[in-house]
């Protein structure tokens, strides 16, 4: 491979790539999904009881307590991912180093509503993005808060003679109605807004990879890029501005 | 000689047997097989015959297991029952009795008596009977216990009233005498049941809209209700009354019982099995596991009632043991949660009322809004280029986007208005198009990039 680029005879292009996502972030990734999807799964089937599928999956005994049992144990990998990620963020604030990029701002705010007016035709312009646009920001915000509701309701309602102890009652029935829908409001955002936006928008496998090419660094994320590099990205160009 | 001899014995021989013959004919039926031949015509004897003795005061019999057998019939208490009004004739029932003297009795003790008899029911009342065939009583009866009730132990034969109006509904008295009848064997759970909130309004008030033993144990069909089946269909039993709205208002009773059991953790997994296999245990509670069986109470009753918070977490420990006293809440006692009765789940719920159309509709709305602006660039594109190309290809492709795109309406629309904005959009579009060819390279390239590059732009 070094050898080929060695050889810089033909007007190449030569495309940069620049890093997006750790190795850590990229399996933290994996587990969330993989884990979501079971809790999903195992989850759908005992909200919705009343679909033939359903009753098919949870005829007997044995097999609710199959099905509960495949949900308890994605339930606890997802929620050592959470608190290994809480303690990241934990750890790098200590430390002074957390990058504040996914942190909301006033400029995502002004960044949507530039979005807005361009999907209503009233720009030509999409707005310039640092590393991580509004859309990005929403969906870690998101799925951070649901991964919090989840979690506290699924444990007060897989624990309630323990969690009674210290809270009121109350609590148990409120926590099975908030697992329950915050589960589908969580799923319908995945399917929805998470799907759109790295699969039929455009391909965005950088969670996978790890890497952005240049090109839709340039595109999609021009402030980080000029940032990192000090060019000016495709939306500069004169042409492009009303 | 011994010629003459033998024609001799012959003759006796044959003189003998048709004697024989002439004194089994006079003496028929008191074998029962040639009973059996004898009476299939009906046998016509009026009852005016039997009560000649059968009305005497103190006619018993003595049998050979010691027991005295009473042998008189009231006959006016007869004449008054459903059966003597309707022409009924004691043969009719005692088939095997014929003439005097009767045939000789094989019975030993009272119960086989009455064993003997029970199937002559069968006649008229062929359905009763089928049906008493599948229930427990005839289970057990089959296994050997004598005990199990037959027909007459419930319905005296000699002075059963008529238990149905013409319709086949339940008279009013007989209704009010069904658990006396069960009480005759079933006497604990009779004692138990008078003291219920049901059995006490039978038995007190004379309430018929309580139910009676066989409103839940079925009539002539009952069931064992010790098994998973009867238990699993235990919330749909109480829930034929529980959720008649029009019988509940009269006692300021809820009507949403059921609803409310089947949506909280106990009653769906119950429905559940319910629904698919009937017969499977489950250690879910039931109705009758809080509320009790034979000995229900008013929720208020001071002394058991569920309202009573001790009681109930007395009951939430029979399964959950650890229980303690805030747990009884996690139950929502068969209540729709408002402002006043379990606040929290209300407002969790109020918030996601608001928060999923809030929320999710905007964004939905936005991703169909990109998605649409992102078709047009795509298709609005190619068009000055592929101009002099046949028309068919474009058209296809905006028919397929309009499908995709809910709010397409600007794509078709404002074709001839867009020609200006279209200039200006070639060129931020001009990359995406670039664009195509680089990302199949870019794992290629991907690999090629220096790690000098990659230090320099991971500085977090």
């Amino acid at each position: 491979m070094s050898g080929i680029t060695k050889k810089p005879l033909q007007p190449v292009q030569q495309e940069r790539t620049f890093p997006r996502f750790s190795i850590a972030q990229r399996w933290e990734h994996a587990v969330l999904m993989l884990s979501g999807l079971i809790l999903l799964l195992t989850g759908l089937p005992q909200k919705y009881r009343e679909f033939s599928i359903s009753q098919d999956l949870l005829s007997t005994p044995d097999r609710v307590e199959l099905i509960r049992q495949i949900h308890h144990v994605a339930a606890i990998i997802l929620a050592l991912e959470a608190v290994y990620h809480l303690g990241r963020i934990i750890y790098l604030m200590a430390k002074r180093r957390l990058p504040g990029d996914l942190l909301p701002t006033w400029q995502d705010v002004r960044d949507a509503g530039h979005m807005l007016q361009y999907l209503l035709f009233l720009r030509s312009d999409k707005p310039k993005f640092g590393r991580y646009n509004f859309e990005q920001k929403v969906t870690y915000w998101f799925i951070f808060f649901g991964v919090f509701i989840m979690g506290i309701s699924g444990f007060i309602i897989w624990f309630p003679v323990q969690f009674t102890q210290f809270l009121p009652g109350d609590v148990v029935p409120a926590a099975k109605l908030a697992h329950s829908t915050e589960s589908i409001v969580a799923a319908i955002f995945v399917l929805v807004w998470h799907v759109y936006h790295v699969h039929l928008e455009r391909t965005n496998l950088s969670m996978f990879t790890g890497r952005v090419s240049e090109e839709e660094m340039r595109t999609f994320h021009e402030k980080e890029y000029e940032r990192l590099t000090g060019q000016a990205g495709p939306q500069a160009k004169p042409g492009a501005k009303k | 000689m011994r010629l003459r001899a033998y024609l001799i014995l012959a003759g006796a021989a044959v003189l003998l047997v048709s004697f024989g013959l002439a004194f089994s004919d006079a003496s028929a039926g008191s074998s029962p097989e040639s009973e059996a031949v004898v009476s299939s015509p009906p046998i016509q004897i009026d009852n005016e015959s039997c009560f000649f003795c059968h009305s005497n005061e103190g006619l018993t019999v003595q049998l050979d297991g010691g027991e005295t057998l009473r042998l008189t019939i009231d006959p006016l208490a007869y004449e008054k029952s459903t059966h003597g009004s309707n022409g009924v004739t004691c043969v009719t029932c005692h088939t095997d009795i014929e003439k005097f003297p009767h045939p000789e009795r094989t019975t030993e003790t009272l119960r086989e008596v009455k064993l003997k008899y029970y199937t002559s029911c069968q006649q008229c009342h062929e359905e009763q009977f089928n049906l008493t065939l599948d229930s427990v009583h005839q289970r057990e009866l089959a296994a050997g216990n004598n005990n199990a009730a037959v027909c007459a132990d419930c319905h005296n034969p000699h002075t059963q009233q008529r238990l149905t109006n013409d319709s086949g509904e339940l008279l009013d008295y007989a209704r009010l005498h069904v658990p006396e009848t069960c009480s005759q064997c079933h006497s604990a759970i009779y004692d138990e049941y008078k003291q219920s909130v049901h059995g006490s309004a039978l038995t007190q008030d004379g309430n018929l809209d309580v139910p009676t033993c066989i409103d839940c144990h079925g009539v002539h069909n009952i069931q064992s209700p010790n098994t998973a089946t009867f238990r699993n269909s235990t919330p749909f039993l109480c829930a034929e009354c529980h959720t008649n709205n029009a019988l509940m208002q009269q006692y300021g009773l809820s009507t949403q019982v059921l609803n409310t059991y089947v949506a909280d953790f106990h009653g769906t997994t119950v429905v559940l099995f319910d629904k698919s296999f009937p017969d499977q245990p489950t250690n879910k509670p039931v109705c009758t596991d809080c509320h009790g069986v034979h000995d229900i109470v008013r929720a208020d009753d001071p002394k058991k009632g569920l309202s009573t918070r001790e009681n109930l977490l007395a009951r939430c420990q029979t399964c959950h043991p650890d229980a303690t006293a805030n747990f009884p809440d996690a139950w929502m006692s068969h209540y729709i949660p408002s402002t006043e009765k379990y606040p929290i789940v209300y407002y969790v719920n109020l918030f996601y009322k608001f928060f999923i159309p809030a929320v999710l509709g905007p964004m939905i709305i936005l991703v169909l809004m990109d998605f649409g602006r992102m078709m047009i660039n795509r298709f609005k594109k190619p068009k000055p280029v592929v101009a002099e190309e046949p028309e068919a290809e474009p058209v296809t492709e905006n028919v397929v986007a309009a499908e995709t795109a809910e709010d397409m309406e600007p794509v078709a629309e404002p074709e001839g208005k867009a020609e200006p904005e279209q200039a200006q959009e070639t060129s931020p579009a001009e990359p995406e198009e670039l664009n195509q060819p680089e990302e199949q390279s870019e794992a290629k390239e991907d690999a090629k990039s220096s790690d000098e590059e990659e230090d320099a732009s991971h500085d977090k």
